[in-house]
């Protein structure tokens, strides 16, 4: 008896853990912007929603596996998130600390309603043959969604450290990051940099749609929860590195199967919620912040 | 002023008709909550986000003391009771954090309160359409014009309640700190307790104006207790009409009402249209029509 | 007047917020010259950098580097054209290697070609980069990041070098090396604008000179007829 209860525990944690590579994902995008405008996209969630969205209106109306329709996916976020920055946020940015914000709340809202008018409040999920499926690993039954979904967070990490590393548009965001005003001397066009750096974190939003789209059902109201977890992540993890942003995704995930498990499915979201506020409140700087 | 205060309460007895009662109650109730989130961003620096809280928990505590049997006016005061407490508790966590991070720690506590609610019935029995949701219970007997007179109450109370604030040493405190905050920490202010007052004060108060409505709807329930609408309304009409000004809560909540009277028919897109209106505000004006009637004004005198 | 000289700055205010800077400064430096900006803190010499880097925008007046206008132009536009500032208090990129610095400083396009020569002449001018260019900047000594700001300055191939207190902060010695370094990097016939807390020094590694006071030019001219002006001695000497 013991040892079923074990197993049905391993197999929580390790859910949980691949589940934290999504998470992870979702904050990557976020904590960008942050990083290098010092701002946080209030809008992130919903943002991430609309990739959801669109890959659900593909699969449904042209029958495109969500997965492949990243391929049209990612471009139609990054340009939007480009537009969003250079010509709403840009503006706004000058102004006041709270301008931004607002707007991104302004744009979060029309989302939302957006998102109600075209799909109805009904909760939606890209299922897909192969989301549903689980297989075995060492005795345990994992859902083949949740490594799917940790796979593509793996890969999209590296290709964005990759990116910021060797290119020099990446060195030039995360140098704008570190002194804007160094950056602007060296000749690097702020503006145009912020804008990749919000249209990057469009596109790596792309990506955490379709795969949560796939994992979970969705609400137009979604947006708020993911949002959350992007930000309870950057909190958890800490600001400033990916590795960091990696474990706190980690140890969301955990604490939400493990929540969801002890609690049940409706209680699983207070436990992460709880533990956001829990960790803001006794060690403000992330478990593994600087 | 005093002129009109008594015409706004005789009202209900001239026999004016039931819708625009309502949306006077409705004004009043805004304007309680606009007046109060200018409090805490325009005149504290304060970005929240948590008004669905206060709201939602005040609601809940009305129904649940009427639904026992505690007079309506008692329980009101109640719930701006608990959620100024409530205000308290939240303040530990999200008081550590700075501007942005504020904002969003802020946002959490609603959400969670809204998970919590559908799961606790803490008095069994009737639920609202098979959910989560109560009636208000023990309510007959009391007419619109007694919420009528609540709604005003609380809504030319914020506005005097405001005027008091900002002339008074918070006020004063509440100014520096909205300019920079560690300079006025290290110019002796207690930064913290400064805050706080302000949160808690904008807690009950927030609680208060929902209850009202609450009193006046006569069934909550969580999704629509705690959701991000609560935060639209006074964002929106404290922006609208000037932020960090006195009457622009005023002007700013009229527009608002005007605008859902306006697109009742619209349900289904209004939140797009407050959503598009707040963008372009930011952008185009964001200091409001206080601001903009200034300029006019200006521009004028200029012009003798 | 204005011909021949490479950089000409043209009666500029510039204001910071609603408080003046910067008022009626007129200069011009030679294409090859070191000129220095001497004066107390304040006076408003880092002003007068940032607005010819295009940082800030001058209220009044003209800009212009090897006759073109320059005064409305951005900073990135302004960089392309051949002027580097090196800020004051350095500004490299903390959590960026030596060598990301580096390369970030031939960011712009016409730099980018040349970006394994000027990596070449950075490493032989400041060896010791070339030692640690995996090494996070943050890590360097300060001498080694005045190097490190110094060398980023020069991977963008400038025609003018603009150098704000190279000198805060760092000892003697080091100082030394910095201004031995500048001395060739002069030779390659890169011009020089520098601000120098030190008048002695100022005086001693410069062609020419403006002192200013309050956002004014009070004092010019050559090094050589400075060192007679009476208030020069008076005021200023042995600081």
């Amino acid at each position: 008896m013991a040892s079923e209860v074990l197993i049905d525990l391993l197999n929580t944690v390790v859910m949980g853990i691949l589940l934290g590579g999504l998470y992870a994902l979702i904050a990557l995008g976020l904590s960008l912007v942050f990083g290098v405008m010092k701002m946080i996209n209030v809008a992130h969630g919903d943002l991430i929603l609309l990739g959801t969205y669109f890959a659900y209106g593909m699969m449904t109306h042209l029958g495109v596996d969500p997965i492949l329709s990243l391929i049209a996916g990612i471009p139609l976020l990054f340009v939007i998130g480009f537009g969003i920055q250079k010509y709403l946020m840009s503006r706004a940015m000058g102004r006041s600390m709270e301008a931004p914000l607002l707007i991104a709340f302004g744009i979060s809202l029309m989302l939302q309603n957006l998102q109600q008018i075209l799909w109805t409040p009904m909760s939606k999920g890209l299922t897909t043959s192969y989301a549903l499926e689980s297989f075995g690993l060492g005795g345990i039954n994992l859902p083949l969604a949740y490594l799917f979904d940790f796979i593509a967070a793996v890969i999209v990490m590296f290709l964005l450290s990759q990116f910021l590393n060797r290119t020099y548009l990446g060195k030039a965001i995360t140098g704008a990051a570190q002194d804007r005003t160094a950056a602007q001397l060296m000749g690097i066009n702020t503006g145009r940099v912020y804008a990749f750096a919000f249209a990057i974190s469009m596109a790596t939003a792309a990506f955490a749609g379709v795969f949560l789209g796939l994992t979970f059902p969705f609400t137009p109201q979604s947006g708020t929860s993911f949002l959350i977890i992007a930000f309870g992540v950057v909190i958890v993890g800490g600001l400033g590195s990916m590795i960091g942003t990696f474990l706190g995704g980690i140890v969301l995930g955990v604490a939400q199967t493990l929540g969801g498990y002890f609690l049940g499915p409706t209680s699983q979201m207070l436990v992460v919620y709880c533990l956001v506020l829990l960790v803001l409140a006794l060690r403000p700087q992330g478990l593994f912040g600087r | 002023m005093i002129v009109i205060i008594v015409m706004l309460a005789a009202f209900p007895k001239l026999g004016v008709p039931d819708a625009w009662i309502l949306y006077i109650l409705l004004f009043f109730v805004y304007l309680a909550m606009a007046n109060m989130w200018n409090l805490l961003c325009g005149y504290s620096g304060l970005i929240s986000l948590c008004q669905p809280a206060f709201i939602g928990i005040a609601g809940y505590t009305l129904v649940l003391l009427v639904w026992v049997g505690v007079p309506f006016y008692v329980a009101i005061i109640a719930g701006g009771i608990v959620a100024g407490a409530f205000a308290v508790l939240i303040s530990i966590p999200v008081f550590r954090l700075r501007g942005i991070y504020f904002a969003i720690g802020t946002l959490v506590v609603p959400e969670a309160l809204r998970i919590l609610f559908l799961l606790w019935r803490p008095v069994g029995g009737k639920l609202h359409g098979g959910g989560a949701g109560y009636m208000l219970r023990g309510m007959s007997g009391v007419s619109v014009a007694h919420y009528y007179w609540m709604a005003c109450i609380v809504g030319i109370g914020s506005f005097f309640l405001m005027r008091l604030i900002l002339r008074s040493k918070l006020g004063l405190g509440l100014a520096a700190i909205r300019e920079n905050d560690r300079s006025a920490a290290s110019s002796g202010l207690n930064v913290f307790r400064l805050k706080l007052y302000s949160f808690v004060i904008s807690g009950f108060v927030t609680g208060i104006a929902g209850a009202v409505f609450y009193l006046y709807q006569g069934y909550i329930e969580p999704g629509a207790a705690f959701t991000i609408q609560w935060t639209m309304i006074p964002i929106l009409a404290t922006v609208i009409g000037g932020i960090s000004t006195e009457e622009g809560p005023i002007i700013g909540t009229v527009v608002v009402v005007f605008l859902d009277f306006l697109l009742a028919r619209y349900a289904g897109i209004s939140m797009f249209i407050q959503g598009a209106i707040l963008v372009g505000i930011m952008l185009l004006a964001p200091q409001g029509i206080m601001e903009i009637g200034k300029q006019i004004r200006t521009y004028f005198s200029w012009l003798r | 007047m204005n011909e021949g000289a490479q950089l000409s700055v043209t009666s500029i205010d510039v204001f910071y917020g609603g408080f003046q800077a910067i008022h009626e400064v007129s200069l011009k430096v030679q294409s090859g010259e070191i000129v220095a900006l001497v004066g107390a803190n304040g006076a408003g010499k880092s002003t007068l950098l940032n607005t010819i880097s295009g940082l800030i925008q001058p209220a009044k007046g003209r800009i212009e580097f090897e006759g073109e206008s320059i005064t409305a132009m951005d900073p990135s536009q302004i960089v392309a054209l051949g002027i580097s500032q090196v800020p004051q208090g350095r500004r490299i990129f903390p959590d960026m290697t030596v060598r990301d610095n580096l390369v970030l400083g031939s960011y712009n396009r016409n730099a980018r070609f040349k970006k394994e020569q000027n990596f070449e002449m950075v490493y032989n001018l400041f060896p010791i980069l070339k030692e640690r260019k995996k090494q996070l900047a943050k890590t360097l000594s300060g001498g080694e990041q005045q190097m490190l700001a110094l060398g980023r300055g020069l991977m963008s191939s400038p025609k003018l070098m603009l150098l704000d207190e190279m000198s805060l902060g760092l000892a003697p010695i080091i100082i030394g090396k910095v201004y031995k370094a500048l001395r060739k990097i002069r030779k390659r016939g890169i011009t020089i604008l520098f601000i120098e807390q030190s008048v002695r020094r100022s005086l001693e590694e410069a062609d020419r000179a403006y002192i200013i006071e309050a956002g004014r030019v009070v004092l010019s001219g050559k090094v050589a007829d400075l060192r007679e002006e009476e208030e020069i001695k008076k005021a200023y000497f042995g600081i």
